[in-house]
């Protein structure tokens, strides 16, 4: 009990905090981020979409491969591989428990096991993306590709913002404490304290939105006054917001590479 | 329900702010037709981007008045009245502003200051479309054919909450996101040119949340000031920072004002750093313009001021002060500064800490000096100043020969250089039981870059019943660590906390806060329901407190807020929202109560009120602590000084004792108010440890006394010489 209160402990908001931003922003040494987002993007949206309707199972296993080791180049922060591996086995482990119920029996394991490939693939490929680039050029790759200027932009702001909303959050989140009541000593003590944590964590949305709601009057106007919606009707800003996209000899290789391995997987399977 | 709830209050959170209509009789002002020609010095330097103004065209240029260079601003009889609201925010307000000049817009909460400045960049009308009557020229074009964007060019505009107008990752971002909107090629080299006058270059790499709020107000003026404005508006600079921070900002406005010739607006509260920085004053008052005054002039309005609850510098008050003194005793007034701005010789109140050092030192001179059929009045403050400095002497000679007397303010200090002073007297009676006890506490922070920083280093302390203690010291000295340390928010890595009932290690936060009560340096982290009586009555039902009606009804009572009970906290002004952060923390009685900067954000009439409630609120509990840069405070509330430097205790004891130690003071980066630094100046800053302005005009008024009573003995040994 002892040791697992302390990894709680160490397990704090704060230093979520910390390893969220040292993985969105910190990506500058990963060797996909040296690759042009459009590129990027266009990769992502492959592995996104096309394993749905893939059933082979070699082709998904060979798929799978891949996005590991592109996570791996990505640098990916181990705690969201963590939650990764929790959200698959939980909620696969689940389903075969059911079918199990249901008279099901270790066949029904195969299905299931297709099914956790696919969101496998699909999650790495986020994750690659995500953790690969900073939000910057995520952003400027969507402004690259006909998305909306508000819409690229607000994507790089939520990023910014961020460690405001996870600084106030906590401040919320404290607010309760200091004028709730933790449940008492006596039987089935920690299943009450997770209650009562978990129902705070739900209670302290709610002061953050209007909190965020009031923040954004001066944000919304600061961006009038610093001619952000000027910009996004100038084609000139535009030009210059992208200037420094490039596609080079990196891009090509990774997109070809890519290509031929995933045709490879397709006359094997 | 719940939904519907957060909609209406989201609704009524997105709403422009309301403001609160101010007592008080307007005046009508003199208008004059001002104008001039174009002289877009803009245009010239951002030719490739003609494409925005093509509706302005010289035809709107006004041209009413050629000969000279257009007002920076502006302003004829505008009235407005925000979309949805019933109030006219402004009501016929004019306001001309040269070119070049340095204003401080002045006023009560509500009197439409904000607004005013907002007609600078177009945001009314064009992006709150309310009702609007008027016109407002900008460096000699007309603003109504103009777009928020193409006026934004010229004006830049720094918010009070400069936190929400960050929008980029990094330093660069932030400062080329303007001129990048803008679609201007050499738009890096603008950003760096603004953070190289912010003094930001050095920090361009770094993100957004690794700067110190002072870095990040920096940033926010150099991301307004990455389009080269002629117009920089800064909307209360000094109200979210500390005394250091603020001095800075205002340091880089003037040098952006001296060198570069930008005009600069500033909305502030603070009349010290208006003496010091600005050139004019204009002031509100419900919706109109008053007057637009140059700055010593406009603080000479005490009585004007005082009505509208803003403040005059403390130097100015204790030279009124004196003056009524002076008229008293029939010694007539005191010499003044000589005024500038006015033919007829008249003199004015000084306003500044120098002018106020010259006026009430060569008073002394004259006093101490000169015949006694001579006056009061010296001929020349400088000559009289030296004659003050060459008096020295005797002056001490009065300061000992009061120390045998009985008005003994400030005893003799301990002369040890150890790190740690106990001031604490020996003779004192030992205080009752310790409610808190910090015991070795050391705490560190692990940071991105830095490793780990030491904030706290093996502090121990005790609080009783019935102190008011404050915690003072420099930036990052660990006043926020200490609070939050002992109210067992952050666990110290070494070290232990005591309560009355023994060790609090392993006492859980929600039963810590019965005894000891945390309150937020902003009161909006504290807000979690959605309404005043609902927040403070929270704690009480969820512990189930027996008659926690009735002690709703007591807090809404103590603290002024039974007519805000119903509505939104997160809507009320500064200092509403303060008393509601305390009562909330008051609420649960505690036996101790942590403050962060109580002061921070308040405006200084809301200020003189939050001194009120602290006094309600020590009914409530037994010991009250507070950390704080404001040594004002610290002065007029505190029974106790514990200073920090560099996470050590560097001092502990009585305000008069700490103060007295202007070496300490310095050394723990503490900034001495006004009116200190000029006790100290005019010599009897150690018996006058913490001075107000009465008793500084009092003081004034003992010695220039004490001064003509040894002159009436003196003329014989002043006749000497002649008679030899």
């Amino acid at each position: 009990m002892q040791i697992a209160r302390r990894w709680l402990e160490r397990l704090s908001l704060e230093s979520f905090q910390t390893q969220l931003m040292g993985m969105v922003y910190g990506s500058g040494h990963a060797v996909l981020s040296r690759l042009d987002p459009r590129c990027m993007l266009i990769w992502y949206l492959f592995f996104a979409v096309a394993p749905w309707f893939i059933s082979s199972l070699t082709v998904l296993a060979g798929m799978f491969l891949l996005l590991a080791v592109a996570t791996v180049l990505s640098r990916a922060a181990p705690f969201i591989l963590f939650i990764l591996c929790l959200g698959l086995i939980g909620q696969v482990g689940w389903l075969f428990l059911l079918s199990l119920f249901f008279g099901g029996d270790a066949e029904s394991a195969l299905p299931l096991l297709k099914l956790t490939l696919k969101l496998s693939v699909v999650s790495l490929a986020s994750i690659t993306v995500f953790s690969g680039m900073d939000p910057e050029r995520i952003s400027d790759g969507l402004l690259a590709l006909g998305m909306p200027a508000a819409f690229s932009f607000s994507l790089s702001y939520g990023y910014r913002i961020l460690p405001v909303l996870l600084e106030e959050f906590r401040s919320v989140l404290l607010s309760y404490r200091l004028r709730g009541k933790a449940p008492a000593p006596g039987r089935f003590r920690y299943i009450r304290l997770a209650v009562y944590y978990l129902k705070l964590l739900v209670l302290s949305f709610y002061p953050l939105m209007l909190a965020t709601a009031k923040r954004s009057r001066t944000t919304v106007e600061a961006l009038e006054v610093r001619g952000f919606s000027y910009g996004m009707k100038n084609p000139a800003s535009r030009r210059l917001k992208l200037e420094h996209l490039r596609t080079t000899w990196r891009d090509g290789v990774f997109l070809g590479g890519t290509a031929a391995y995933v045709s490879l997987l397709f006359w094997l399977g | 329900m719940v939904k519907s709830r957060l909609l209406s209050a989201a609704n009524r959170l997105f709403r422009p702010k309301a403001e609160t209509p101010q007592s008080g009789k307007p005046r009508q002002l003199e208008s004059a037709g001002f104008g001039g020609r174009a002289a877009d010095r803009k245009s010239a330097e951002t030719a490739e981007s003609a494409e925005i103004s093509e509706t302005a065209e010289s035809a709107e240029i006004s041209s009413t008045d050629q000969q000279a260079a257009p007002l920076a601003v502006d302003v004829r009889g505008v009235r407005f009245t925000y979309p949805g609201g019933d109030r006219q925010v402004l009501d016929g307000a004019s306001l001309q502003l040269k070119a070049g000049s340095f204003t401080a817009v002045i006023g009560g909460n509500g009197s439409g200051k904000s607004t005013l400045c907002k007609l600078f960049n177009g945001l009314i009308p064009h992006y709150y479309s309310g009702d609007f009557e008027g016109e407002v020229w900008i460096e000699g074009r007309n603003a109504a054919v103009r777009s928020v964007a193409e006026l934004s060019r010229q004006v830049g505009y720094v918010y009070q909450d400069f936190d929400n107008q960050l929008v980029r990752p990094t330093v660069l971002d932030e400062a080329c996101f303007a001129p990048l909107n803008y679609g201007l090629k050499e738009y890096r080299s603008m950003g760096r040119q603004a953070l190289e006058q912010c003094g930001l270059l050095h920090l361009q790499d770094r993100f957004i949340w690794e700067l110190s709020g002072g870095q990040r107000h920096l940033l926010a003026i150099a991301g307004a000031l990455s389009m080269q404005p002629a117009i920089l508006v800064v909307d209360e600079p000094v109200s979210q920072l500390d005394p250091s921070h603020a001095r800075q900002v205002y340091e880089l406005l003037s040098r952006l004002h001296r060198e570069q010739g930008i005009t600069i607006v500033v909305i502030e509260h603070h009349a010290e750093f208006i003496a010091d920085y600005c050139t004019e004053a204009c002031l509100m008052d419900a919706g109109k313009m008053r007057w637009l005054l140059p700055v010593p002039q406009a603080l000479n309005r005490l009585d004007e001021l005082a009505a509208l609850g803003i403040q005059p510098p403390e130097v100015t008050q204790a030279a009124a002060r004196l003056n009524e003194r002076l008229t008293e005793s029939g010694s007539g007034l005191m010499a003044g500064v000589p005024d500038e701005n006015d033919g007829n010789q008249a003199t004015r109140l000084p306003i500044t800490l120098e002018e106020a050092e010259r006026c009430l030192s060569s008073l002394l001179a004259a006093a101490a000096a000169a015949p006694a059929s001579a006056g009061l009045a010296p001929a020349n403050p400088a000559t009289t100043w030296q004659a003050f400095a060459d008096s020295r002497p005797l002056n001490e000679g009065l300061v000992k020969a009061d120390r045998t007397g009985s008005a003994r303010s400030a005893p003799d200090l301990p002369t040890s250089t150890n790190p740690v002073e106990h001031l604490q007297s020996p003779d004192n009676t030992p205080p009752g039981p310790a409610l808190l006890e910090l015991s070795k506490i050391s705490l560190s922070y692990g940071t991105q870059r830095n490793g780990r920083r030491t904030i706290l280093d093996g502090i121990s302390l005790s609080l009783h019943a019935g102190e008011r203690v404050a915690v003072v010291g420099g930036n990052g000295a660990g006043k926020s660590s200490l609070l939050k340390a002992a109210a067992g928010i952050v666990r110290p890595d070494a070290g232990e906390l005591f309560l009355q009932n023994g060790s609090a290690s392993g006492v859980p936060l929600e039963q810590m806060s019965e005894q000891v009560g945390y309150v937020f340096q902003n009161p909006e982290d504290m807000f979690i329901d959605d309404c005043v009586s609902k927040e403070v009555s929270y704690a009480l039902t969820r512990r189930k407190v027996p008659d926690a009606e009735l002690r709703l009804h007591e807090m809404l009572q103590a603290f002024r807020l039974q007519e805000l009970a119903e509505r939104d906290a997160r809507l009320l002004s500064g200092g509403q929202q303060r008393r509601c952060s305390l009562a909330i923390g008051a609420a649960m009685r505690p036996a101790v109560m942590l403050l962060d900067e109580p002061t921070a954000n308040l405006d200084m009439a809301t200020r003189e009120d939050l001194l009120r409630t602290l006094q309600a609120l020590s009914s409530h509990v037994s010991a009250v602590v507070v950390a704080t840069h404001d040594m004002g405070l610290v002065r007029e509330w505190a029974s106790r000084v514990i200073v920090l430097n560099g996470g050590r205790i560097a001092a502990d004891g009585p305000p008069e004792k700490v103060f007295a130690d202007r070496e300490l003071m310095a050394r723990a980066g503490l900034t001495l108010t006004g009116l200190m630094e000029l006790t100290d100046r005019l010599g009897f800053g150690e018996r006058l440890a913490r001075p107000t302005p009465v008793s500084l005009a009092a003081e004034m008024m003992r010695l220039i006394n004490s001064g003509l009573t040894r002159e009436k003995e003196e003329p014989r040994h002043a006749d000497c010489p002649q008679m030899a």
